[in-house]
């Protein structure tokens, strides 16, 4: 199990070293803005605050409330082509 | 660790695969992560609701999508065969054709002199030339949507008769009638006031003087007077008495004088008289520029009482101006002429320097 974290340490490192996480975040950002992702979000987050009251919201409720809603609503197509960058990355540099 | 260590094959590939999708949740958590935040600092700054407003202006601005609306739910062709009716002609125009069509209608503008031509050619009932060029006006002429044209013929009888298009169209069958309104509209809209641009807006007094002064030959194609000198080389002496003849009346070349039969090559001296004795019996007659130039033919009975009055007082006249300066040159004489004919009637027409010709030669 040591091993299995060390080597999910090591590919993480990898991917900020190289910057390819950065590059992954921007392209997931543009395309959930794009699929109106951020929208459906935000109207979300509106409903949220409303129950909440608005001098009442903390980051945590918005993170709890919003974060399961917001990968059930990540379009397959985008999340498609994430598994995919992401899987080409650990082929090539698990080549070398 | 290396990453060249990494065992790639085998059972390995589904811990590869969870891995794959651990990283991808890690992503979309961050940037669910990155929203809450964007939110919560809009929230606690206050800005976050600032683009919504309450639900009944929302109903209200809600954008329709139905055939035949557009988003604002309003016809979206509504004004597309809207007309409105002329203050001049009362006609019915469509809205797009409006201004043109008043423009006309009013007769001011850059065109205005022309159909003011064409309404006082009509009146003289002049060459045939003249009517061809009217044709042609004619069919270029789409004043008028298809629409309001139906209208209009519909309404022929009644009160909508003194616009331009209206009297042309009558004229071959009525020329007596549309005359009359033609006429009477011309005279009622005439608003060309540019000076040495259309002849038809000056009064004979301004007539006379511009004459005095420039070529004035009327061209064929813009219908306006030459403005350049008595000499310009653009158009003939014959051209030029023809204007004279023509705005003056045909008293001008109908009087041969003593003097001109001297100085026959030189044209100006004629004018000058012509011009000299219509000042003379203008006194009597008040006459407006379309009374002269569409009654040319009823001008002439009255010729046949003016020759004595007319040679005296031209005589006399050329007797001050000839016998002094010896042999000046013609247009002098003319000047001079004038000069001491507006002096004795308007003494603010002559300007200083033509009085100081005359005062030369005397």
């Amino acid at each position: 199990m040591s091993k299995d974290s060390q080597m999910r340490a090591a590919i993480n490192q990898k991917l900020i070293e190289m910057g390819e996480r950065e590059r992954l975040k921007e392209l997931l950002r543009a395309k959930l803005v794009e699929c109106g992702w951020k929208d459906q979000l935000k109207a979300h987050c509106k409903d949220v605050i409303r129950e909440k009251g608005l001098e009442h919201v903390t980051v945590e409720d918005l993170v709890t409330e919003v974060t399961p809603k917001g990968r059930a609503l990540v379009p397959d197509s985008v999340k498609k082509e994430l598994l995919q960058r992401i899987r080409a990355f650990l082929a090539q540099h698990a080549a070398l | 660790m290396k990453m060249e260590d990494m065992p790639l094959s085998g059972p390995d590939n589904t811990k590869l695969e969870a891995l794959v999708h651990d990283i991808y949740s890690e992503l979309v958590e961050d940037a669910c992560l990155g929203l809450c935040f964007e939110v919560h600092r809009a929230v606690k700054q206050g800005y976050f609701f600032l683009d919504e407003t309450d639900q009944e202006s929302m109903k209200e601005f809600e954008i329709v999508d139905q055939p035949g609306l557009d988003i604002f739910g309003q016809v979206y062709n509504q004004w597309k065969n809207k007309e409105c009716e002329c203050p001049n002609c009362k006609r019915l125009i469509a809205a797009s054709r409006f201004a043109p069509h008043l423009e006309k209608c009013l007769g001011m503008g850059r065109n205005s002199s022309r159909i003011a031509n064409r309404r006082l050619a009509s009146n003289n009932n002049m060459s045939k030339s003249e009517s061809d060029q009217e044709d042609n006006d004619d069919l270029n002429d789409n004043d008028w949507s298809y629409g309001a044209e139906k209208k209009a013929k519909k309404r022929k009888s009644d009160k909508n008769q003194n616009s331009p298009r209206r009297s042309k169209s009558l004229k071959h069958k009525n020329g007596d009638l549309v005359n009359s309104i033609s006429s009477e509209t011309y005279n009622k809209y005439n608003y060309n006031t540019g000076h040495g641009i259309s002849y038809d807006a000056l009064s004979p007094d301004e007539l006379r003087s511009l004459l005095t002064t420039q070529c004035g030959v009327i061209s064929e194609h813009t219908k306006k007077m030459c403005t350049r000198s008595q000499r310009c080389p653009q158009h003939t002496d014959e051209q030029r008495r023809a204007v004279r003849v023509f705005l003056l009346g045909p008293s001008a070349s109908l009087l041969p004088s003593a003097d001109a039969a001297v100085e026959n090559d030189s044209f100006d001296i004629p004018d000058g008289q012509s011009l000299m004795s219509r000042l003379q019996w203008d006194d009597t007659s008040d006459i407006s520029p379309t009374d002269s130039a569409s009654s040319k033919a009823s001008t002439n009975h009255s010729d046949s009482r003016r020759p004595k009055k007319k040679k005296k007082t031209s005589l006399g006249l050329n007797s001050g101006g000839g016998g002094g300066g010896g042999c000046p040159t013609g247009s002098s004489i003319s000047q001079s002429n004038i000069s001491l004919s507006t002096k004795k009637k308007r003494p603010k027409v002559a300007t200083p320097s033509i009085s100081s010709i005359y005062d030369d030669l005397n």
